[in-house]
Parts: structure tokens; sequence; C-alpha cells
């Protein structure tokens, strides 16, 4: 299998899901990261990157119950994989291992 | 009170966003919107519209949802391979299959050749669709004739007068000409096939002029046209022979002429096949009576101008004769000229169909092969249902659906379809030199696109009609029967499959009447006493030859060894021949009919051996010219009693009658035995010259010795009256030899489906024999149980068959003045070979199960 990758935003998405654990779905992963990065996102701009994260299996999803809320919609939930967990980990080791490597001198 | 999202935006949503992303994305935007138009319902509705809008791409479109097949190519090499082992597995049957389909397939591929090349005869000119030839339609006693002999002046009268026509042109075509002519050029000479043609043949006709003024290639009276492959005869080459000076000799037209144009030769499809052509002027030149309205010699061909209205226009030149010439008693119609070659038999002035027959005829029978060869292939699949019954099963359990099963049974056909396409294409190749043998074609394979869209589509059609029924079938069955182990072979299916046998044996039968009948008929006019000797007969052309020394010529050839006796002749007894009225004493008014003219030379009647009924054959003196013979159609038809010594006039003549012959058929046998008259003249340029058996060769090479003697310039050339007289019926003589091997092949592949069904059969019930020799049955006994469902279904077939074949049997023979009766062994000997071959084909394989050892076959489980 080719090496997945992940973008910028998709990552920001995939730790969003991760941080929220069981209850990540559309609206409140976008509250979540506008709130964080104070920048105004698209919904829909969250629904691209979270079925790109769900085709690499990196998230996972599951309908919520029926509800009267919403239009009658149900809410798609969405869950960290394991492989996302690796991928994540990987991400994070690499940036960590290349961020010791700064040499402290440079910046003071 | 909530405010609602604009509906508007939403249904939109629903339009186009996939069905299994609707409910996130709709009820996630909603939400939002709720949330937000509590502080700004309008900033909400705005926004609620742009997010919309912003869903509008391609990964969220209902139009761009990937399928659920994304592995295509996988599925295509898991049917590939699943065919192949199912092949493997089943030897004989794929090899069944294989050599069926492809010899069905080969057989429609030649009819397909040869159906398309008998299409094409004369399509070649450029204004096809515009060019028509005019008939003239002379009704007598005996009913309406419709020929093409048409008068002189009418191509130029009618492309002046009718609106309608664009060009009009006079030919006299190469064939009026009994015996051809001879060009020569220095010491070449060689026979030549002239034709006369008019100012405006160019503009109506498609023939490439290689060479001269194409405004105006024939100047004037004393030019010719050469076509390129005499040119090159004649000269070894065909540049720079304009303005050449070659010798014709052929009667009036004989002189020195001056070549002005080179033409390029007629493709072989075109059944006109000239290699001269002259200017029209020169034969009305010669025969003054070409320029007035009573002679009805040369062919007349129109140009009309696009859009005219046939059969109006048909109506318009009717009485167009009669209005120049009010003794003229023909009406007038035109005929596309194409149309000619296929459609050229005519009933009371009405085109009846022709040649067309004989296409239609093995159109079908291709047809019939190919769906016989497609009904083994089926039968032979559905018949081996029950060993892939479990693999159906277990697919369907796992999920695959029909449609994908269906794919699969279908990839099996094409691939064997295919396969047997290529094989096919082989036997083509291999049997097409022999085919144009029999066919008198020249037929071969062509490299163009049309070919590749016509394979393509005739493998499409055979592996949808092969593997349709398979493919529809064996996808039905419901897992969870199937693998319990339960078939139960349903009333429809059985039905089916011997449906399907019994559309197979009926056509096979139906084959073997209507060629056995074909057969029987063409062997009875072959050896149908004619009324006069055709075997052993030589016909002599001795042109160039001056009159005075004709008669020497005759005296040196009777006495020449190994010559009977000979005699001249000017009309043949197997086509051209002029008619005339004649009359006498005591004619009525309606004894109305055109007498055929025989002039013949002395000895012609005795060389022929026609025998006399009454009186005798012309005095060899100068009395002969008051002379006359007639056949006893004749007689017959003008009621004279006591006719010897009877006066005749015609022509301005008065002869007596010295003698009545009996009926003899100088023309094709479909037709009857029409009156006809000799008159003789002492000398004649054509020879039949009767030899004895079993010394051809010498006689011939002392026969060319004498020729050189009186006719230097010509070159020798004979026939025998034989062949002569097997042109008349060339076409009935390939159709019926190219419908033998068709008929056999088509029993060949019904044979093949039956022995496959048969040894199937016998290898299911194996068991079931095993046991019944167990509790005492005879091998007869099996043996007839095995073959009592066979019999029955060609039983079946041959009831089927023996009324449809009597009817169309019967319509062919109807087409013939002398036929054979339809007896009934006929059809009782047909379907006694039917059976016989059916048992014969299923007797191996039903002997060797009924002496099976119940021991070997029980022990298996």
């Amino acid at each position: 299998m080719k090496q997945q990758t992940l973008g910028e935003f998709e990552e920001l998405v995939l730790l969003t899901v991760a941080a929220l654990h069981n209850d990540a779905y559309g609206v409140v992963i976008l509250e979540k990261l506008e709130d964080r990065t104070k920048k105004k996102i698209n919904v829909s701009a969250i629904h691209v990157a979270l079925k790109r994260l769900e085709d690499k299996g990196f998230v996972k999803s599951r309908f919520g119950g029926i509800t009267t809320d919403r239009g009658g919609r149900r809410k798609k939930f969405y869950s960290m994989t394991a492989f996302g967990k690796r991928m994540l980990d990987s991400q994070y080791e690499l940036r960590a291992s290349l961020y010791k490597e700064i040499p402290k001198i440079s910046f003071g | 009170m909530n405010i609602r999202p604009p509906k508007k935006a939403i249904s939109f949503l629903r339009w186009f966003c996939r069905e299994d992303y609707i409910d996130e994305i709709e009820g996630d935007l909603i939400e939002i919107f709720e949330k937000e138009s509590l502080i700004s319902p309008r900033k909400a509705k705005l926004k609620f519209f742009l997010s919309i809008l912003r869903c509008f791409r391609p990964a969220f479109l209902k139009l761009f949802k990937p399928s659920h097949s994304t592995n295509t190519t996988d599925m295509f090499r898991h049917n590939f391979m699943i065919s192949l082992r199912s092949f493997k597995r089943n030897k004989s049957s794929f090899t069944i299959n294989v050599l069926g389909l492809s010899t069905g397939l080969a057989c429609s591929l030649l009819i397909y050749l040869w159906v398309m090349d008998e299409m094409n005869v004369d399509h070649f000119n450029e204004k096809d669709d515009q060019l028509f030839e005019v008939l003239a339609n002379s009704s007598n006693a005996s009913g309406t004739h419709t020929g093409n002999g048409t008068q002189g002046p009418l191509a130029t009268a009618m492309s002046h007068e009718l609106p309608e026509v664009e060009h009009g042109v006079t030919v006299v075509p190469f064939n009026w000409f009994g015996n051809k002519g001879a060009i020569s050029f220095g010491d070449v000479h060689l026979k030549a096939k002239p034709q006369f043609i008019s100012k405006d043949y160019f503009n109506a006709f498609t023939c490439k002029i290689v060479q001269g003024d194409a405004s105006n290639p024939l100047p004037d009276m004393n030019s010719l046209m050469i076509s390129t492959d005499l040119a090159q005869k004649l000269f070894h080459t065909t540049d720079n022979i304009i303005g050449k000076i070659v010798q014709w000799k052929h009667d009036e037209h004989s002189g020195d002429y001056h070549i002005t144009g080179v033409f390029e030769t007629l493709p072989s499809n075109a059944t006109s096949s000239f290699d001269l052509l002259f200017n029209f002027d020169e034969f009305s030149n010669k025969r003054k009576g070409m320029l007035g309205w009573l002679d009805s010699d040369p062919n007349t061909y129109l140009i009309l101008k696009k859009g005219v209205d046939v059969a109006e226009f048909n109506n318009k030149i009717k009485h167009f004769v009669q209005l120049k010439d009010s003794k003229v008693e023909s009406t007038l119609m035109v005929q596309k000229f194409s149309e000619r070659y296929l459609h050229g038999n005519y009933e009371n002035g009405v085109a009846i169909g022709g040649r067309i027959f004989y296409v239609n005829l093995l159109s079908i029978i291709g047809f019939f092969i190919l769906a016989i060869a497609c009904i083994n292939f089926m039968n032979l699949t559905t018949a081996r249902a029950t060993r892939r019954i479990k693999e159906v099963g277990v697919k369907k359990t796992v999920g695959a659906s029909r449609a994908q099963l269906i794919t699969q049974y279908f990839s099996e056909s094409t691939i064997i379809s295919f396969v047997s396409l290529i094989i096919a294409i082989g036997i083509v190749v291999l049997v097409l030199p022999s085919f144009n043998v029999i066919t008198g074609k020249n037929l071969f394979i062509p490299m163009n696109a049309n070919l590749a869209i016509i394979l393509g589509s005739i493998l499409f059609v055979t592996s949808l009609l092969a593997g349709g029924y398979p493919a529809i079938y064996l996808s039905s069955f419901n897992p969870a029967t199937v693998l319990k182990g339960k078939l139960q072979t349903s009333f429809g299916e059985l039905f089916a499959r011997q449906g399907l046998v019994i559309f197979q044996f009926t056509i096979s039968v139906i084959l073997i009447v209507a060629v056995w009948i074909v057969y029987e008929q063409m062997e009875f006019i072959q050896g149908k006493n004619l009324g006069y000797k055709k075997d052993n007969i030589i016909i002599l052309e001795m042109e160039g030859t001056p009159v005075e020394k004709l008669q020497s010529f005759h005296n040196e050839l009777k006495r020449t060894p190994g010559v009977i006796s000979a005699g001249s002749f000017y009309h043949n007894l197997s086509g051209m021949h002029g008619s005339i009225e004649l009359d006498w004493d005591g004619k009525t008014p309606d004894q109305h009919t055109d007498f055929a003219n025989l002039e013949v030379g002395y000895d012609f009647i005795e060389t022929m051996n026609i025998e006399f009924k009454e009186g005798h054959s012309f005095t060899q003196t100068e009395k002969s010219k008051n002379e006359i013979i007639l056949n006893e159609a004749a007689i017959k038809f003008m009621s004279l009693k006591d006719p010897l010594g009877k006066t005749i006039r015609f022509w301005g003549h008065e002869r007596q009658i010295v003698g009545i012959t009996k009926d003899f058929n100088f023309e094709s046998l479909h037709e009857e035995v029409k009156p006809c008259f000799f008159q003789v003249y002492p000398a004649m340029y054509n020879y039949v010259v009767k030899i004895e058996g079993g010394r051809e060769r010498e006689t011939v090479a002392r026969l060319e010795k004498l020729h050189g003697a009186f006719s230097s310039g010509y070159p020798f050339e004979y026939k025998f009256l034989d062949e002569n007289y097997q042109a008349l019926y060339a076409s009935e003589q390939r159709v019926s030899v190219l419908s033998r091997y068709f008929a056999g092949i088509a029993v060949m592949i019904s044979c093949l489906g039956l022995f496959a069904l048969a040894a199937f059969t016998a290898e299911k019930r194996i068991k079931e024999i095993g046991i019944r020799k167990i509790l005492g049955s005879s091998e007869i006994g099996i043996i007839y149980l095995l073959s009592s469902d066979f019999t029955k279904i060609v039983f079946i077939s041959i009831l089927i068959a023996l009324p449809i074949s009597y009817i169309m049997t019967k319509y062919w023979l109807d087409t013939f003045a002398f036929r054979i009766p339809l007896e009934w062994y006929y059809f009782v000997g047909a379907g006694a070979s039917a059976l016989i071959i059916a048992w014969v084909t299923i007797g191996g394989n039903t002997i060797k199960a009924a002496r099976v050892n119940p021991v070997t076959c029980l022990k298996i489980e």
C-alpha cells in the first residue's frame, strides 16, 4: 500500500476528532477549531477533510440516534482509528525529532 | 419561534448531494443555521446559502459517486480464469462448441461475402441513384414480355422532350453481338467485345477515361476507345496509343479505326464487360433502321433529375413511342439500372424478383447455420448447469449480484465466440479459393473498417445469442435450494432445450429436402431430352472468311477425319434469336404471336439431330430458299391441317412448308417450347460440328489448322455446345452446389449438438442405468430407454419440417416450365435420413452407456 499522507488542515481536523473523543461531529469540530485557531472556517471544508480522512482509514464514522433537531437529520460521529493514531504519532515524532535538532545558539 | 432555514436551498442540496452524505451535511448546516439565526437571521440565511454552494463539489455530487465495483479489471481477470478452468474441465463440450461455432461462423462469413458481392453488382456508377434503364413491354397472346430493346432515337427524344431527364444514352451492348469481332494491330489478332455508345455515355456511366479527350472521346464514326486490359494485350502498353490505327473485323462494321481514347477496364462486379467502345453513329449509319421507330435493338439509359417520382415518370412515358409512331405497340417503363441484376424477372410488366431469390435463400441458410451453432452452445451450457450450480450458489451467498453473474457467463460465451471467430477467419482464408471456383466470383476478404464493424457485430450477436439464455438461466437460481443440493429441472427449461433441438432438426430436414429436390431438378434439366443432341458438338466461328469460300470450307470440314457432320447457323439454340410475325392462309385476327426465327445453313438440323415428325429437311439446291420448316408448337398454334406444302408469308417472301420437326428446347427450360421456324441460307459464319467421341483432341487440332487456312487474321476459338447450354443454368447450378455444401454443414452442426447432448444424458443417468441393469434390464432395453427421447424430438421436427419444405420446394419448382413432380419419397426419404443420422449420432454413446458394467458405475460416489 502506498504511503498515506496527511495535509495540514486534515491533521488539525484529525487532532480535533481525537481530542473530542467519541463526540466529534461536523458542528462541534467546526466550533472547536474556530475557537482554537481564531479563524472563520466553513463547515464544508471540515466535511471534505473528514471524508478524506475516512477514505484514508484514519477515522471511522457512525450515525447517531434519530432526532427531531437538525431538520430530522442524524449526526454523524467520527472517531480516530488505531491507524490514525499511529499516523499522528509518527507525524509528531518526525516533527519532534527535527525540532530537537535545532541548534539552540542561533536563536539566543 | 424558530426560524426555518430556506426551503429552496435545502431542496437544491438534496438534489445534488449523495444520499449517504446528506444526513451529515444537511444536519450540520441546519444546526449551524439554527444557532446563528438567534443572532442575525439575515446573516444566517446568507451563510446557509453560501455553505450549500460550497458543498457543490465533485466529492459530494451524486453524479460522481464511485460505483461499487471499483475492481473491474480484477473481476474481468477472475471471469476469464473461471472460464478457462471450466473449458479445461469440460474439454469435449468446449471442443464441440468451438467446432460448431467456428464452422457456423465461417459459413456465414462466406455467405456474407457472396451476398455483399451480389448486392454490389452494377452499383459502381457514381450516379447510381439516378441511372435508369428503359424497358419495353410488348403483349401478345401468350402474355406480356418485358425486354430492354428500345428504339434508336428514343434516348435523344426523351432527353430533349422530357424535363425530368438529364441525359439519355443509347447503347448497343456487347452481348447483342452473338459472335464477337476481332481486332488486329500488326500481327496481333485478338477477339474483343464491342459496345456502341452515344455521346452522353460518360455522363451517365462511371467509366474512367485514362487517355483521350474526356469531353468528346468519340469524335467521329471511325473513332474507337479501348480498355486498358485490351490495350495491354494489343500494344503491351497503355501509353501513347492515341491515334494508332487498328483493323476491326465484324460484319458490316469491319474497317480501319483510329484510337481516340483509353478507358479503365470495368470492375469485376459490372454486368457489362466490353473491351471496345464505338460510336453509335457508326452503328446507325450501317443499319438505317436504327434511325426509325420500328426497330428496337439498342438499350436506352436515362439519368433522371434528382427527386423525380419514378412511378409518375413511368405513367408519363408509357405511351411515349406511340406518339412518335402509332404502329409501335410496346409500352415503356423505367427501372433502376442497378436493380436489374437482382430483380430481372418480369410478369405482366412488373418486376417479380430474379436472382434476389437466391441471395435471400443463401442469406437465410447462413443465418440458420449460425443459429444452429448458437443453439448447440445454449443447450450444452444449460444441460451442464448442474455442474456449475454450486458455484452460482456460493457466489450469490457471498454477495454476487445477478448482473455480475450474467456478466460472467457472457464473458464466457464471448471468449468462445472470439476463439471461434479467429478460427472461422482462418477457415475462410483457406476455403476462399475453392469457394471462388464454385461461385465463379473473385471474392476476397476486404481489409477495411467496414469488415471490422461486421466482425464485431457478428461477435456481439453470436455471444448474445449463444450466451444470453444460459446467462439468464444460470444466474436465476435461488442459492438456498441450490446449495441444499436440490435442482428441480423445471418443465419450462426442459421444454426450451427440447424446443431448440426440434428447431435445429426442423431446419436440417428442410435443408435436406430442399437440396435433394434442387439436385434432382438440375439433373433432370441437364439430362432432359431436349429434342436435339448436345454431346460432342463443337461451335466454331468463321468470321472474316469470304462468303464464296464458305462453301468449300464446309466441304473440307465434312471431309476432316473425326468429323461426323457439320452445319452452319446464324442463330444458336440456346439464347439469341430474332422473332417475327408470320402470315398464312386462314389466319384469324387473334392468332397473333412472334415466331422464333432460326436462320440456319444446310446440314444444321441433321447435325443437331433434331427429329422430323413429317416431311423432310431442306433440299440442298436453289429451291431451298423457298422452303420453310416449322416446329410442332408452331403448327399447333397456327392450327393448320395437312401443313406440308402450305404457304407461309413473311418479309414479303412466300415459302412452302417442307418439314415439321418435333418440339425441341431452343431456350431455357424455364420456358415452354415456343413456336419457331427455320429458314435456310447457304452460307453462314457459325458452324456446329459433330465429332466422334474419344478423338476430340486430334479433331480439334485438325479443325484449328483448317480454320487457319480459311480465316486468317482471326484467332481460333471453339466451344462445346454443352458449355453453352450449361451457361443457361449457371446461377441455378452454382446455388445448387453451394446449398448442398451448406446444408451438409448445417446437418453436421446439428448432429454435433445432439451428439454432445446424448453423451451428457448418458453420463448423467449412468447410475440409473447401473441400477436398472442390476434389476435385470437388458442392453436393448437401456438403448431403447436412452434413444426414445431423442427419437421423439427428431420425429416432431420431421413433422414440422415436411409441410414447410413442401411449400418451399413447390414454390421454387413452379419457376420452371419443365420440372420434376414432387414425389412422396423426397419427403419420407429426408425424414428417414434425418432419423438415421440422429440415431447414428447418439448410437455410440448410447451403446457405450448400455454396456456399462454396473459395478464400475455404482461404486463411485
